[in-house]
């Protein structure tokens, strides 16, 4: 395997990790990109070594790329596509509502941790 | 006539569910209908060895199905069932006062307990046994709860509920075994089955019995449902419900009962509860409770006597259960009636009753002679047909059975007798009780069960034709026995004087002590487990659900980097090689450096165009691997994307928010983790190629079926032409979502730049 194919998965999924774990919405699409590129790069370097094109009429056969991963691949850019194109106008809508693009914590899920804390009975009849 | 029956009870909770609060006390007469038809139907059949049958398939080969079977055991248990619902209905008229609210929800529900009961005594198929089991479960969580003003009352119901429905539970796994050895779901069907399945079921349906039943240690929620109406307790914890786990042994009995397990600890339930039961209603002062105990006390001497097994002990068993339903029903209506008229149930605070209630104290003392097993009474042959079992035993179980019999009925006269003298007694040191006027539809249903303790001694032989009946369905040895009104000077009988001239001795003696009244340990442990669980959920929910999406994430990043650790074991390093060529270094280096450089740059559109640099770098990447298409797909969507973010993101701020960089130390170990750890999956799913890829048969394929040179284009558009029709799907849903989002309502205005930079 090519170390310098794992050398870009890795550092894309390392940079594009530490996006989506950042409060702001922008950062966190660009995250999901970054782990796109590097999960369709995987797909690709997973399939085998780098080769010429696969078209029957032109290449070699002998030294053709494995054409499966490629098509795979291809589905999951156009499905990242989607998603990034969609995470972006969830993006817009919360700047609409909100006037920023933070996200944060649920408030619901925090009453019921702070609760938890304060060993509150809640729900219970005892 | 089964499914008419059923359908009669199921039209009567109908109807009284709809207008039964409109109809006052008058409503008990409407549901005192079907269990009337129901009684008058079965009491033909009693005694009778043919069964009327009914079934519904549903699944065939599942052998789901409601299949009901009215054999001889069934007919008994439905005149137990019907025939004291009537009376209770009856009772009840007369134990609320007219016109409460809330009195047709009460009915219906009693009533709907009433068909769960009769269904439950019915079912042939275990799963239409299990499913008015459950039934049964949960109309009386609804009875015990009635109050449900009452915190007491609503804890009790839910303490009855945990533990009656975990034993459903327990049961449907045995019921599942079952059917699973015997190969049939029919109970009727079913015969002997042997080996570790036996053994296993053996055991979770004593346990589902005993939860049902209120055997020890699973009786903690039986003295908490006293907290119900007492015509709900007359009801369901003498005559009905907890007979249910009974009844359950015995049907179980033929088909588990040769498993090692099933004797031993169906004894140790049984004489267990009776004699703990016993001492429970030894020590307490509420009548109710006394009863309570009393009942945890009779039903564990008819589980111990059916886990026997023998055809005498499964004879006793059914004589006890027939006649203890008939006295225990009495009694708790005689106490239901005292509370009533007097305002109190509590032993040391009554006095002189046996003056000013003469006739309820003759019921009460014709029950008690059949509970504590004295002629003229249905209990008395009851109680001999017992010993005599015990004492036909061997070995160890007639050691073991003998001596727990003895000591538990010397407890049962005992708690009897304390019952009776300070229910009815004269206290010196207590002027006597005020009585309110008798009332009439209370005084009838009383009235009937004391004749019917009666009569039943005086026409034993159809009690006894009814019981053997049963007994034989269970144990066809059975048949050779009769209960007797005069056993002759056996040894049973010398035992049984015995018994009673002890038991005398006690209850007079403890009547006259005041014992500290026992604190409910169990039911509070139950209580302390239930809030102990709710807590720990609290806890973990507090923990784990926080609300935080980067900790969700870190989380899950560093659960995945584990998952790593077992492909990182298999690396072959001389699998790997430094680049396929001199392109891919380069590209792949500028691909992780524009990563990189798009967490640095503190401006919106700075990173927007570090992403771009990153896409155009792995579409490089693509061409440099020998795959056009991908780079060409690449291009187009790198360009939408950069154009997407402008649009998007282009009326925010232009500075990302300061807020927003959190936790930076944590998120980049954690995420250079996590690419370390994929980078060595990576390598090591390749250390261990399975087979060559089958790159000629691809390139003939698309040739030939596809009719394509270029390989990738016939794979997408031919081979996988149903994803690739999906994946159009998708982005045609993604666009919709898009619009959606993208167009700003009517009672919206643009918000204005508010975020803090």
């Amino acid at each position: 395997m090519s170390l310098a194919l794992v050398f870009a998965v890795a550092g894309l999924v390392s940079v594009g990790t530490f996006l989506v774990t950042s409060r702001s919405l922008s950062r966190i699409v660009l995250g999901f990109s970054m782990l796109g590129h590097a999960a369709v790069l995987a797909l690709l370097a997973s399939g085998g070594p780098a080769g010429d094109p696969p078209l029957a009429d032109q290449s070699d056969l002998e030294t053709i790329a494995n054409p499966l991963p490629q098509a795979l691949s291809l589905t999951a850019i156009v499905i990242s596509f989607g998603l990034t194109l969609f995470l972006l106008a969830l993006a817009r809508r919360q700047h609409l509502l909100t006037g920023g693009d933070l996200v944060e914590d649920d408030l619901e899920d925090r009453r019921i941790a702070y609760e938890a804390d304060d060993n509150d009975e809640i729900g219970s009849a005892a | 006539m089964i499914w008419a029956l059923l359908g009669l009870h199921l039209i009567g909770c109908a109807v009284i569910a709809g207008i039964g609060d409109g109809l006052g006390n008058r409503v008990f007469a409407v549901a005192a209908g079907a269990p009337l038809v129901t009684s008058i139907w079965v009491i033909g059949r009693v005694g009778d060895a043919n069964a009327t049958t009914a079934q519904i398939t549903w699944v065939a080969g599942l052998d789901l199905e409601l299949a009901f079977r009215v054999g001889p055991l069934a007919a008994l248990l439905t005149l137990v069932v019907s025939g004291i619902g009537v009376l209770v209905f009856g009772y009840a008229a007369g134990y609320f006062a007219n016109g409460i609210a809330g009195v047709g929800r009460f009915t219906a529900t009693l009533l709907a307990f009433s068909t769960a009961m009769v269904g439950l005594v019915w079912a042939d198929s275990i799963w239409t046994l299990f499913v008015f089991w459950e039934l049964t479960s949960i109309t009386s969580f609804l009875l015990v709860g009635y109050k449900n003003t009452d915190a007491d009352a609503r804890l009790a119901a839910r303490r009855a509920l945990l533990i009656t429905v975990a034993g459903g539970l327990v049961l449907l796994a045995g019921l599942v075994i079952m059917a699973d050895s015997a190969g049939t779901g029919r109970l009727s069907e079913m015969t002997n089955i042997g080996g570790t399945s036996a053994a296993v079921a053996s055991v979770l349906v004593l346990v589902a019995a005993a939860t049902k039943s209120a055997q020890i240690p699973f009786h903690v929620w039986l003295p908490g449902a006293m907290a119900a109406p007492t015509p709900v307790s007359a009801y369901l914890h003498s005559a009905t419900m907890v007979k249910a786990g009974v009844v359950l042994v015995a049907l179980a009995g033929p088909i588990v009962g040769d498993a090692a397990p099933w004797t031993p600890l169906g004894i140790s339930f049984g004489l267990g509860s009776m004699l703990w039961g016993a001492i429970g209603a030894l020590r307490h002062r509420d009548a109710k409770l006394i009863l309570a105990w009393g009942t945890i006390s009779q039903l564990g001497l008819m589980v111990a006597l059916l886990s026997v097994g023998s055809a005498k002990a499964t004879f006793a068993a059914i004589g006890l259960l027939a006649a203890h339903a008939v006295f225990k029903a009495a009694l708790f209506m005689v106490v239901g009636e005292i509370d009533v008229r007097t305002g109190t149930r509590r032993i040391d605070e009554l006095s002189g009753l046996r003056a000013s209630m003469p006739l309820t104290f003759a019921v009460a003392l014709v029950s008690a002679a059949s509970m504590a097993g004295l002629p003229p009474t249905l209990g008395f042959p009851a109680k001999e047909a017992a010993v005599e079992a015990a004492l036909g035993l061997a070995g160890a179980e007639k050691a073991v059975l003998l001596s727990g019999v003895i000591a538990g009925s010397v407890l049962t006269v005992a708690y009897t007798t304390r019952l009776m003298i300070g229910l009815f007694g004269s206290k010196p040191d207590h002027t006597a009780s005020a009585v309110a006027p008798s009332r009439l539809a209370m005084a009838i249903p009383i009235g009937i069960l004391g004749v019917s303790t009666l009569a039943g001694f005086v026409g034993l032989g159809w009690v006894t034709t009814a019981v053997r009946a049963a007994a034989v369905q269970l144990n066809p040895s059975a048949e050779v026995y009769s209960l007797l009104r005069w056993p002759g000077l056996t040894t049973a009988l010398f035992i049984s004087t015995g018994i009673i001239a002890g038991g005398l001795a006690v209850g007079v003696v403890l009547a006259r002590q005041t014992m500290s009244e026992p604190r409910a340990v169990g039911a509070q442990a139950v209580d302390e487990l239930v809030a102990g669980v709710l807590h720990a959920a609290r806890w973990t929910t507090g923990r784990v659900q926080h609300g935080s999406l980067p900790v969700y994430l870190v989380t899950m990043t560093v659960v995945a980097t584990f998952a790593a650790v077992p492909f990182a074991l298999g690396i072959d390093t001389s699998a790997v090689y430094l680049s396929d060529n001199g392109t891919q270094l380069v590209l792949a280096v500028l691909a992780v450096a524009g990563a990189v450089a798009s967490t640095t740059v503190t401006s919106r559109l700075g990173a927007a165009l570090a992403l771009g640099a990153v896409g155009l770098a792995v579409a490089g990447l693509f061409v440099a691997h020998g795959a056009p298409d991908l780079a060409l797909t690449q291009l187009l969507v790198e360009t939408v994307v950069v154009v997407g973010f402008v649009l998007g993101l282009g009326h925010l701020h232009r500075r990302f928010p300061a807020a927003d960089q959190v936790w930076v130390g944590v998120r980049l170990t954690v995420a250079g983790m996590l690419g370390v750890a994929v980078g060595a999956a990576l390598i090591g799913s390749s250390s261990a190629p399975v087979g060559v890829p089958p790159v000629e048969d691809f390139v003939a394929e698309s040739q030939t079926t596809g009719g394509g040179n270029n390989v990738v284009n016939v794979i997408l558009t031919d081979m996988r032409a149903l994803d690739t029709l999906g994946e159009i799907m998708v982005l045609v849903i993604v666009a919709v979502g898009i619009l959606a989002l993208a167009a700003p309502s009517r009672d919206e205005t643009p918000a204005l730049e508010g975020e803090p930079t």
